[in-house]
């Protein structure tokens, strides 16, 4: 709470908020709630099916958070440690779900996704939905790779899954949004 | 990257992000939980730690009823013998102080040696 007495929360930079936070001042936390929740919610609800499971799954990242908020070096890393957090609790849920992210989902083939009529129409692209046709394990590598910037390794790196397995689920992933966003021709 | 590439990283990047002040206060009410429990958890350690200190200093306690008068016995036996050694007249005989002398080196030899002992452990464990 030492931290607090200086801080305009609203005008506070994310820097200041997060080093209030780790000296457990629950009302910069709160702040930095606000500023991240879009990021972190949006993140979540692209790698679930369902928006309902993604903020759950997006709280329970924010709590944790919190928890660990000590063992954060620098506030600059913020983004990328909380994204690793939100990923964990991801695959945490996912696993108590028995979803596998291991194997390579051979049994939908590439080929069977089809252009949606308002892509075909050269329509503006609904990537939600496009994404929700994806497997799981598609649905976060692609996400993580071409939603956060991830390169494979990094992504190896995040989920703990194989480099041979990541490359796949991302190419499989963006050869078959390609097949559902991309307009007919 | 192709064009694809690119048309998809716009897309995520213009992707809506919810917001709202719902979530906010559902994550305060999480992180005021988890302070909650980490108040309990400390407590009951802090309680756990004065149960087990207690049950030290009770046991210690039983100890010393147990052997603390034989301690004390033995103990006034030794200064009976110190005071009476100090008050009796000096008694001067060679065979006497020789074997003072050789008691006094034998304990002082014990001595140096335990203390050699413990400097080479002490060195290794350091080492």
């Amino acid at each position: 709470m030492a931290a607090r007495g200086f801080l305009n929360l609203a005008q506070a930079t994310e820097a200041a908020l997060i080093i209030a936070a780790q000296a457990r001042d629950q009302a910069a936390f709160g702040e930095l709630v606000k500023r991240r929740q879009g990021w972190a919610r949006a993140l979540l609800r692209r790698m679930c099916n369902s928006h309902a499971e993604a903020d759950d799954l997006a709280q329970e990242a924010f709590i944790k958070a919190w928890d660990r908020l000590r063992d954060l070096e620098t506030p600059a890393a913020f983004p990328g440690w909380f994204r690793r957090i939100a990923v964990t609790t991801f695959l945490m849920a996912k696993r108590k779900q028995k979803a596998i992210f291991e194997e390579i989902d051979d049994a939908s083939p590439i080929a069977a996704e089809e252009s949606t009529p308002e892509a075909a129409a050269g329509a503006k692209i609904d990537l939600e939905k496009a994404l929700a046709k994806l497997s799981d394990a598609e649905r976060l590598c692609v996400t993580l790779n071409h939603g956060e910037g991830l390169s494979h390794s990094e992504i190896v790196d995040i989920t703990g899954l194989p480099l041979g397995t990541v490359k796949s689920h991302v190419l499989r992933g963006t050869e078959k949004l390609r097949r559902l966003l991309e307009p007919a021709t | 990257m192709n064009d694809f590439d690119a048309l998809l990283k716009r897309s995520f990047a213009e992707a809506h992000e919810p917001a709202d002040d719902g979530f906010s206060v559902n994550v305060g009410r999480g992180v005021a939980r988890s302070e909650a429990a980490l108040k309990v958890r400390n407590a009951t350690y802090a309680v756990g730690m004065a149960a087990a200190g207690a049950t030290i200093l009770y046991g210690a306690y039983g100890l010393v009823g147990i052997f603390g008068q034989e301690i004390l016995a033995t103990a006034g036996l030794e200064v009976a013998r110190a005071h009476s050694a100090i008050s009796s007249a000096p008694t001067f005989s060679v065979q006497g102080m020789m074997q003072a002398l050789g008691a006094g080196l034998s304990q002082g030899l014990l001595v140096l040696g335990a203390l050699a002992g413990g400097a080479v452990v002490y060195r290794q464990v350091q080492e």
